[in-house]
């Protein structure tokens, strides 16, 4: 496969590692649905039961996993499952017999959005912060902001979540609780009633980046040039912003993807602390239910968003460093 | 067709953030909330059916949510009142022979379904022959096992006759189900799923299982004049407890339909909600399989019920919201239910039945529970009561999604809960030798043979000795111990007005609910 990857590519190492990635992660992709599918599959219990609980008949029962067609073997159900996502056709929810792409879209654009203010304010946030240390290194401000941001990273997402509603929605009364977004008139109340998990979600993922950041921008202010670029006078500002941190990017920016990618599963639990309506609480029902077109259909856009990011990291770390770009194998 | 034909994130829409998504992104129907002097009540649920939600009443299952789309959405010939007896909905009167295997129901006139037609006897024959299909695989056919659909006659076009396998001396209060709620002739399954019609006071605007929340409008032609009170309801499900209290406190939504037992300090305080505590029959307890050493011995069940000190369970696991039980499942207050003296926490009398039995040094016994609801707690404050009788018990518990698929009815002792309705149903649908969901494995001929019996007495004076000499039985002899019931728990913000919980989840009524302000 990789000799594949080489030829099509022939010498670009950028469009060769693209590739290698793409083929690799659709040998990930099978094997993570076939995981998937027998961990689900000796879980007790099946759908039909799930689906009914308690009040559950036998009589009921044997219906139901009839219409779900739950009395083929095991290996026929996924290969009948395999077959039609390669035709692109990820089936129907087994439980509410909608399609899953019906299914998926309105909770993938919710966490689509929360994902991308999340982002949004990550990005700015923690190079500001990385910078601020950089420039006061072992101060006093130095030292404060390292312990909060560590600190911040080291409380699980869930707790930082509901300590922020008992904070500023129950004490205080300042921002509504939950993220039920459907409730928003306006753009202006959607975010506002967003500002709680995307803190929650910066907060766990601040640090990385801000140490990053840190210390290659302590790095490179101490480097010749830098140095050079004071003598001949510039202003400070303009040594930070044109000289200093474009340089120091580099490490920020493959942080900041890893952060995206693991964004992406760490969404999920936030999303229940609020009542947010996006793919976790999709795919914490589709587990409770043992749905399995509408689970794999979650770990498929999951893992791919994963591959797809890291793969946006390794690129990026490619491209800024000479050494890696001008290498042939 | 794939998940991105719907959604796709292009280059452009990545760059210009969140705002290129405008488009696409749906926040409900803003015009109609903005519309002046529109009233929309939000209701929230517990835990979410998810994909598994659907309108369909006759295949609804029992989460709060679920049921209170139902109860917007459709009407029954009866209904229950606070006290469990049967109060006419969309049936004005009824009547039966003297055997009571013949029921005639007079329906209401003037009553219309929300896409205008009018209510008739052929839409109650339509939605009893569905419903009693077994190729539908609606749990009708057991709770309603008496009605056969052929026999099921419009007499003339607003009256209808049962006639029944066997005489139900109580039939009325089994149509009370929530599966028994009347549909508009002629929908399909797929159809009632997502877009039922029914004659309730408010019609589905919009409702896609697992998404929410539901969004119901307001039925014109409603048969209750003055009513709904307000033109839209939307009905959503929160399944964590913290998040649902503080979605109240702050006003993201106006009734909350499950509250938990403990842990509303804050709540009660709060000048703007109010708490709804209502009795229930709702009961918690533990069941022991009575075939199954040890618990095949009648003593040991004994000393089972003698080891619970029913206040302090009480108090420990609802933090006294409830009423102690006497091992009977009958709510005491409700008609029929056996008054007898008191069970007493007795070690000494459950230490004398154990050695009895053959056990001087106690019993060893794993217990199985799941946490959420109360019943792990249960199991704990039991356990520590228990112990110095010498009932030795390990707590075994399971995932919550668990326990009622794969845990109860297959281990030999588990913590249970019920919420029956009627006598008839709370004494039989776990304690007949023959119930699905004998949780005890009692085998009592002589409780089938007073069931039976009081189940052909019509005349109540009897019916009622009958009844209580089945009760003293199972009190006495059943491998269940009940120690309590458990208020059911609400809360609504205080400009709600003309809202009471109903005990029962199946049976509330919004359609006298206004909001203030």
């Amino acid at each position: 496969m990789a000799e594949v990857a080489s030829r099509l590519s022939g010498a670009d190492p950028v469009l060769r590692l693209v590739l290698r990635r793409i083929l690799l992660s659709l040998v990930s992709f099978f094997v993570i649905s076939a995981v998937i599918f027998a961990a689900v599959e000796i879980l007790p219990g099946d759908t039909a039961q799930r689906a009914l609980g308690r009040e559950a008949t036998a009589e009921s029962v044997a219906i139901l996993r009839n219409e779900m067609g739950l009395h083929d073997p095991a290996i026929v159900r996924y290969g009948r499952w395999l077959g039609n996502v390669v035709k692109g056709d990820l089936g129907v929810s087994m439980v509410s017999k909608r399609p899953v792409a019906d299914t998926l879209a309105q909770p993938l654009r919710h966490t689509f959005l929360l994902g991308a203010l999340v982002l949004a304010i990550h990005i700015p946030l923690s190079l500001f912060i990385g910078v601020s240390c950089a420039l006061t290194r072992d101060g006093p401000l130095d030292l404060a902001l390292s312990a909060l941001v560590l600190v911040a990273m080291s409380v699980p997402d869930f707790v930082i979540g509901i300590f922020l509603i008992v904070v500023f929605s129950v004490e205080l009364g300042w921002l509504p609780p939950l993220a039920l977004i459907d409730q928003a008139n306006s753009w202006t109340e959607a975010l506002w009633m967003l500002v709680l998990p995307v803190l929650a979600l910066n907060a766990a993922m601040t640090a990385y980046v801000v140490r990053q950041t840190r210390d290659s921008m302590i790095e490179v202010l101490n480097s010749d040039f830098v140095r050079v670029a004071r003598l001949r006078g510039l202003p400070p500002v303009r040594i930070l912003l044109s000289h200093a941190l474009p340089s120091a990017l580099g490490p920020a920016i493959n942080a900041i993807a890893l952060n995206a990618a693991w964004l992406v599963g760490g969404i999920v639990v936030v999303e229940a602390v609020f009542n947010y309506p996006g793919l976790g609480r999709l795919l914490v029902e589709g587990v409770r239910f043992h749905d399995v077109p509408i689970i794999q259909a979650i770990a498929l856009i999951l893992s791919g968003t994963h591959v797809a990011l890291n793969l946006a990291a390794d690129i990026a770390t490619t491209l800024l460093s000479p050494k890696l770009r001008t290498q042939t194998s | 067709m794939s998940a991105f034909d719907q959604f796709q994130p292009s280059r452009r829409s990545l760059l210009a953030g969140a705002a290129a998504l405008g488009g696409s992104f749906a926040f409900g129907t803003p015009a109609v909330r903005a519309a002046n002097g529109v009233k929309t009540l939000r209701i929230a649920g517990g835990a979410a059916d998810g994909p598994n939600s659907t309108l369909d009443p006759a295949l609804t299952v029992g989460s709060g949510a679920n049921q209170a789309r139902i109860t917007l959405v459709y009407e029954r010939l009866v209904t229950l009142d606070e006290n469990f007896s049967a109060k006419p909905q969309l049936a004005e009167s009824w009547s039966t022979n003297d055997v009571g295997d013949v029921w005639t129901f007079k329906l209401r006139p003037n009553v219309t379904f929300h896409d205008g037609a009018p209510f008739t006897a052929a839409d109650v024959l339509f939605t009893f022959n569905r419903i009693l299909d077994p190729a539908l695989g609606s749990r009708a056919v057991t709770v309603l096992g008496a009605v056969d659909p052929a026999k099921i006659r419009a007499v003339d076009d607003h009256t209808v006759e049962f006639t029944l396998r066997q005489p139900v001396v109580e039939f009325p209060l089994q149509l009370t189900h929530r599966l028994a709620s009347i549909v508009r002739q002629g929908q399909t399954t797929e159809q009632l799923k997502t877009t039922g019609i029914g004659t309730g006071p408010f019609k589905v605007e919009r409702f896609v299982p697992g998404e929410d929340p539901g969004i119901f409008v307001r039925h014109p032609g409603y048969w209750q004049p003055g009513r709904p009170g307000v033109d839209r309801v939307e009905v959503r499900t929160i399944p964590e407890e913290a998040a649902r209290i503080a979605a109240l406190s702050y006003g993201q939504v106006d009734i909350v339909l499950e509250l938990p037992l403990v842990g509303l300090q804050r709540l009660e305080k709060d000048a703007n909600v109010k708490i709804d505590t209502t009795r229930s029959s709702r009961w918690f307890g533990l069941a022991a399989f009575s075939d199954t050493p040890p618990f095949d011995d009648v003593r040991v069940r004994q000393a089972l019920k003698l080891a619970a000190n029913r206040e302090q369970l009480l108090k420990a696991v609802t933090g006294g919201r409830g009423v102690v039980a006497n091992d009977l499942p009958v709510g005491p207050w409700q008609k029929f239910a056996l008054q007898t003296e008191q069970r007493k926490y007795d070690i000494a009398a459950a230490k004398k039945l154990l050695a009895d039995a053959g056990h001087p040094n106690g019993i060893d016994v794993e217990l199985h529970t799941f946490n959420g609801t109360g019943l792990s707690e249960l199991a704990a404050a039991y356990k520590a009561q228990a112990e110095p009788a010498g009932i030795r018990i390990n707590i075994v518990t399971s995932p919550s999604a668990d326990f009622w698929t794969n845990v109860w009815l297959k281990k030999p002792f588990v913590t249970t809960s019920w919420d029956a309705t009627t006598v008839d149903d709370a004494l039989t649908l776990s304690f007949l030798s023959d119930s699905k969901w004998n949780e005890s494995h009692w085998y009592s001929k002589a409780y089938d043979q007073l069931i039976a019996q009081a189940r052909l007495t019509v005349n109540e004076e009897k019916r009622a000795e009958i009844l209580a000499r089945a009760q003293a039985l199972l009190r006495d002899e059943s491998g269940t111990v009940i120690p309590f019931f458990v208020d059911t728990i609400s809360g609504s913000r205080t400009n709600v007005k003309g809202w009471k919980r109903h005990p029962k989840l199946e049976s509330q009524d919004f359609s006298g609910i206004t909001i203030d302000g």
